[in-house]
């Protein structure tokens, strides 16, 4: 009895063990606390601000870029100058000293991903970070596992749209939309975008 | 050593255990790694290690399954220029003695990562040599100086500046007599504007200038021929012949990244109709130059003003011929006298079309002797052209010595070191120390707590020259601004600060002095427009430097002191004094990538050894390693031995540059060779014994590393022979149809990534090495490490040898990945770990691999790279800022190997993608591609008729290296070419004596 129950922990254990080295355990849903209170439901969803106007070299770099300190107070020094949430944002802005954000969407160190080579294929930025204009927390949606990256990779088309509604969260596609896409992708020769390793791995 | 060569199938051979098929070797051959490279060190087993390993897991627990915390930290302003990610390349400019590199560097963030030449900047237009790639890890370098010290205290800045100020008053009164600066050479409009202002201030102060390894006697030699110091520039563009007197013009003489180039261009070859340029190279060390030679003549140093003498006795000129009946001194042998005929026959062919070069070692008299012949060859102005030395200041021993002399009779009070180290590098007969340490106010100014620092009172540290402004004057008179690319990391002060400081008693900015120069140089109007623009381009041509007419030679005086100089004899030993192929004059010595770097002709690491030829080495006894005490009638050195075939018997040479006393990585490599260096002898020593200690020293050689044995691995032919049978590289081998175990892949469509490297433009210069190494974050292991056969180099530099063991030629091959289609490492994997990909890379997927070596075992090229120890783990913080970020750094356990730059790749497909279109051609330039000061590396589309690399790769002298094994590289060679003298062309004889 005493041995079976034994042998019945050490599965468990070597169970949690083997999820948690296991490509299935992701970080999907990881939703940290952040140093300012910023909200992504309220500045990009019910103020309609364009994606771009903080992640300004999302089109032509690797990196999206999370905005310099300066760009929040392109508005905050004449709006919400005395409100508390922004109460660190003044300050990094008064001390020089910058805001330390906590990064959510984090793949590892040997994989380089391209927000540009992604932004000018027409993949939309909700494809991989979902509904982030609805969102008052940032938290991951997607597992950024490999499986996933290639499940796109290896079937785009869902996920193409045309250039200018890239940044739109509330872009629907339309009737002819699968005429397009393989019209579009005929024209950007992305008809396969790269599965091999040494697309992303180097 | 005994055994002569065997002509079937080991033409080549890399090492004298190889000729001899001495057991150490064929090991080597069979294992790549000696026994017991697997384990982790002699105290440590593998199972100990495991064990740890249970412990520390153990004590870990869960609580490290999720991943840290990590922080994005954007900036509060953001500068407008910089896109993170996104590299950023700044033209500035790197002092070199008396002359100048212009640079482009690669910036992340604010964060300088690689050094790659400026294609604007003549001196090397976009390559650059690998102490110029080598200064970014100089920069990082943890062990740099850090703080003011005063007498060993930790003090600021700003208290050596009063101590400055105060003392300045009591120097003035007596206007500066006592104050002396030391300088090392420059070429530069500020520092020389600068030292103007001190000389103004205190004009009784002394300025010297010195350098261990520097130009001067060339420009001495200039000096008898022009009447004042001047710089011979050499068109090697233009040569068709080249004599050179144990001149090392392609690698560690002045300008030679763009001698390498201009000289290649000439060994160009696209088909057999072409035509090649001729070198001859008289010399006692076995050099790169030598390498590269149609003809060589293993000379003793001591020797090399008879063989120039003669060489003009034959050229039948009558003015030259008077001058050369005033020396009249010459033993040489019936065979050196036709070689020596022949050469002058072909250069008298050639008339201005020619160039006689001989090494800076030598005393002036020879120099001005070559430019006597240069002149009468007609080569003026054509070949050679002297220019006027502007903002230079030329190293002098002489003024060295005089001051040593002053400073120990006690009439020097002051002492400035401006970033120069006599304590270690000067002659050793000045006993500098000794005589610096009777001066009351010594101040050094300099990267690292060196031997001087530590026997100054003041020890100031200087910025490195990516850290400051400063600005330079290059041999031509291209000026260039030195901008810095980073903050000084450890604070610190220019010498062109410090030089302020000391002239004007004010501590100025480096920009607004640089500025205050270049105004007067730029002139005020648009000043700001122009400024920018020199900063952005690199280079500013004002106007060409000033050429000088050699004047009429003083024959009289000349052949006078020639004779002088003739009359010196060197018993049966001699030491030849060189500057190393790697740590060069001992500057970089705490440079892990150089002292790693294996060396060209020895393939040492990490040590300078006693280098013999074998013959020398069989009559003294001495065996590799053994420890041999080398002395001198002055001094002596004890150091490990190496042979070095067809060096010349009797020439013992050592290099400079090591027996450092200061740094992690410098102390405890090598010998001090400034030992045996004195005024009296320079760097050619005569009179010197060699006598074995008993002990034996284990010296880090890599020359048997990845062995390809018994193969036609280099091909090679004159360029007669190439002509007579134009496919001789692809006749080489012969073998049975090739036919593949597997269903092949076909590689038809889009990119189709390959190499071509021409074996007849290769130097060996090492460069491609440097440049992959910063470029794909590649670790420095250490001496033990290598010994062990586990360095790093995703890109090695094979030496052959070829011939006899007493004169061969020697040939240099770049080795990297080949990128196999049919690639024999990717059958072997067990984890899939290396894959090719769409496009014909052989893809190494880092976080698969578990380290099973299965395929480095089956990699017939040798090239696989494992991290048998975490060697990117406790890295110094700087270092890790030396770290390029599109490459990732690998830890334990894992294989690795040249991915043909696939970062570069990628960057540009990702690039053109994002406009609509192609990749063109040229658009990717690998690391080692865009170094190679030669050219000799073609990279791009093989699937595009039209790319270079796909016209290389149709030349007809196009092979690919164990093509017969069918496993298809898509990086091939083009055979090497000799372009002998008819004349001195002998059926070869064939080396039948000792074969079985």
């Amino acid at each position: 009895m005493l041995a079976g129950g034994g042998a019945f922990s050490a599965i468990i254990v070597v169970f949690i063990i083997w999820y948690y080295f296991s490509p299935s355990y992701t970080d999907a849903g990881y939703m940290p606390d952040q140093p300012v209170k910023y909200s992504h439901k309220l500045h990009a969803g019910d103020l309609g601000i364009d994606c771009r106007y903080c992640h300004t070299s999302v089109e032509e770099a690797a990196s999206a870029r999370v905005p310099p300190t300066q760009t929040c107070m392109n508005c905050h020094t004449i709006l919400g100058t005395d409100n508390e949430k922004l109460l660190p944002v003044r300050e990094s802005y008064a001390t020089g000293q910058p805001i330390e954000w906590v990064r959510i969407h984090n793949i590892p160190d040997y994989a380089y991903f391209d927000h540009s080579a992604h932004i000018n294929a027409g993949v939309g930025c909700q494809s991989c970070h979902g509904d982030i204009h609805q969102m008052d927390v940032v938290r991951q949606v997607e597992p950024l596992s490999m499986e996933w990256c290639l499940t796109c990779h290896r079937d785009p088309a869902p996920h193409i749209r045309p250039l200018d509604q890239v940044t739109n969260m509330n872009w629907t596609p339309g009737k002819d939309h699968d005429e397009y896409v393989r019209r579009f992708m005929e024209e950007h020769d992305i008809s396969a975008p790269i599965t091999d390793c040494s697309g992303c791995h180097r | 050593m005994k055994r002569k060569l065997d002509s079937k199938g080991k033409e080549y051979w890399r090492s004298q255990n190889q000729l001899a098929n001495d057991p150490k070797f064929v090991e080597q051959l069979k294992r790549e790694f000696p026994e017991g490279a697997s384990q982790l060190d002699n105290s440590w087993s593998r199972r100990s290690f495991i064990g740890m390993m249970g412990a520390s897991l153990a004590l870990a627990g869960l609580a490290s399954c999720r991943r840290p915390k990590e922080k994005i930290v954007p900036y509060v302003n953001a500068p407008e220029e910089i896109t993170p990610g996104v590299a950023q390349h700044y033209a500035t400019a790197m002092p070199w003695g008396d002359d100048a590199f212009g640079l482009l560097v690669e910036s992340h963030e604010g964060r300088p990562t690689k050094i790659e030449g400026n294609p604007l900047h003549p001196s090397g237009n976009g390559a650059a040599s690998i102490w110029a790639q080598a200064e970014i890890l100089q920069m990082y370098d943890p062990d740099r100086s850090t703080k003011v010290l005063n007498k060993g205290g930790e003090r600021k800045w700003s208290d050596f500046v009063d101590f400055w100020r105060e003392r300045s008053a009591g120097l003035k009164e007596s206007k500066g007599k006592g104050l002396a600066v030391i300088s090392e050479p420059f070429a530069s409009p500020t520092i020389a504007r600068l030292k103007k202002d001190l000389l103004k201030t205190y004009p009784e102060a002394r300025w010297v200038t010195y350098e261990p390894v520097s130009n001067s006697n060339v420009f001495q030699g200039c000096n008898l021929a022009t009447g004042e110091p001047a710089r011979p520039r050499y068109d090697m563009s233009k040569a068709s012949v080249v004599v050179s007197f144990d001149c090392d013009f392609l690698f560690d003489e002045a300008d030679a990244v763009r001698h390498a180039r201009d000289f290649t261009q000439g060994r160009n070859i696209e088909t057999e109709a072409d035509n090649m340029n001729r070198l001859y190279v008289l010399e006692s060390r076995f050099t790169s130059t030598g390498a590269m030679a149609d003809h060589r003549m293993r000379v003793r140093s001591s020797r090399m003003l008879e063989y120039l003498s003669a060489l003009a006795a034959y050229l039948e000129d009558n003015d030259i011929n008077k001058l050369m009946a005033l020396i009249g001194r010459d033993d040489l042998s019936s065979d050196e006298r036709t070689w020596l005929k022949a050469v002058a026959k072909d250069l008298v062919a050639n008339k201005g079309k020619s160039l006689i070069l001989v090494g800076r070692q030598y005393a002036p008299e020879l120099h001005a002797l070559a430019m006597r012949i240069n002149q009468a060859l007609g080569n003026f102005n054509e070949t050679v052209t002297i220019v006027e030395l502007t903002d230079t200041e030329i190293s002098n021993v002489e003024s060295l010595k005089g001051l040593t002399r002053d400073m120990s009779s006690g009439v020097i009070s002051d002492v400035v070191i401006l970033g120069a180290n006599p304590v270690y590098d000067a002659p050793s007969d000045f006993k500098l120390a000794s005589a610096l340490a009777k001066v009351t106010n010594r101040i050094h100014l300099g990267l690292h707590e060196n031997e001087t620092a530590a026997r100054c009172i003041w020890h100031v540290p200087q910025t490195h020259f990516l850290e400051a402004w400063s600005d330079t004057r290059y041999a031509d008179g291209t000026l260039s601004v030195t901008q810095p690319l980073i903050e000084p990391l450890h604070g610190g002060k220019s010498a062109v600060e410090l030089l302020a400081l000391l002239a004007t008693d004010k501590d100025t900015s480096g920009f607004s002095l640089v500025q205050e120069s270049w105004k007067e140089i730029l002139g005020t109007r648009d000043f700001e427009k122009n400024w920018r623009r020199v900063l952005h381009d690199g280079v500013y041509r004002e106007k060409p430097a000033k050429k000088l007419r050699p004047r009429k030679f003083d024959h009289k005086y000349l052949s006078n002191s020639l004779a002088s100089l003739s009359e010196a004899v060197s018993g049966d030993l001699e030491l030849v004094l060189y500057p190393d192929a790697k740590v060069y004059d001992g500057r970089y010595a705490n440079n892990g990538w150089l002292q790693e770097l294996p060396d060209q002709t020895t393939k040492l690491t990490w040590d300078n050894a006693a280098l013999m030829s074998p013959a020398t080495a069989e009559k003294l006894g001495i065996e590799n390693e053994d420890v041999v005490e080398v002395s001198t009638s002055f001094s002596s050195i004890t150091i490990a031995a190496w042979t070095v075939p067809g060096m010349a018997d009797g020439t013992i040479a050592v290099s400079l540059g090591y027996g450092r006393e200061f740094g992690r990585i410098a102390s405890g490599t090598g010998a001090n060779a400034y030992k045996l260096l004195t005024t009296e002898t320079g760097m050619i020593v005569p009179n010197v014994t060699v006598n074995r200690t008993g002990r034996k020293y284990a010296l880090a050689n890599v020359q048997d590393h990845g062995s390809m044995e018994g193969r036609p691995i280099i091909r090679e032919s004159s360029l007669e022979g190439y002509r007579a049978h134009p496919e001789f590289a692809r006749d080489m081998v012969h073998h049975p149809p090739l036919k593949s175990l597997w269903k092949e892949h076909s590689y038809e469509e889009g990119y189709q990534w390959g190499m071509a490297i021409d074996l007849n433009s290769c130097i060996g210069c090492n460069a491609c090495t440097i440049a992959c190494q910063s470029e794909n974050n590649i670790p420095v292991i250490g001496r033990e490490e290598v010994s062990m056969g586990r360095e790093m180099h995703w890109i090695r530099v094979d030496r052959y040898f070829n011939g006899g063991v007493d004169d061969p030629a020697m040939v240099h091959q770049p080795v990297a990945c080949q990128h196999c289609e049919n690639a024999p490492c990717e059958q072997v994997c067990p984890v899939a770990a290396t894959v090719h990909d769409s496009e014909g890379l052989n893809t190494m997927v880092y976080n698969r691999c578990i380290g099973t070596r299965y395929c480095a075992n089956n990699c017939p090229y040798k090239v696989r790279r494992f991290n048998f120890f975490a060697y990117t783990g406790e890295y110094a913080e700087t270092l890790k800022m030396a770290q390029n970020p599109d490459v990732t750094v690998r830890s334990r356990g894992v294989m690795e190997k040249c991915t043909y730059c696939l970062q570069r790749i990628n960057r540009a497909k990702i690039s053109a993608k994002n406009e609509g279109r192609t990749v063109k051609d040229g658009e990717i330039v690998t690391a080692c591609q865009q170094t190679c000061p030669t050219q000799a590396i073609v990279f791009g589309n093989i699937n595009d008729p039209e790319s270079q690399v796909s016209k290389v790769k149709q030349r007809n002298r196009n092979y690919e290296m164990l093509s017969e094994l069918n496993i298809k590289p898509r990086t091939s060679y083009l055979a090497k070419l000799r372009n002998p003298n008819p004349e001195l062309v002998t059926t070869p004889v064939e080396h039948d004596e000792d074969h079985g």
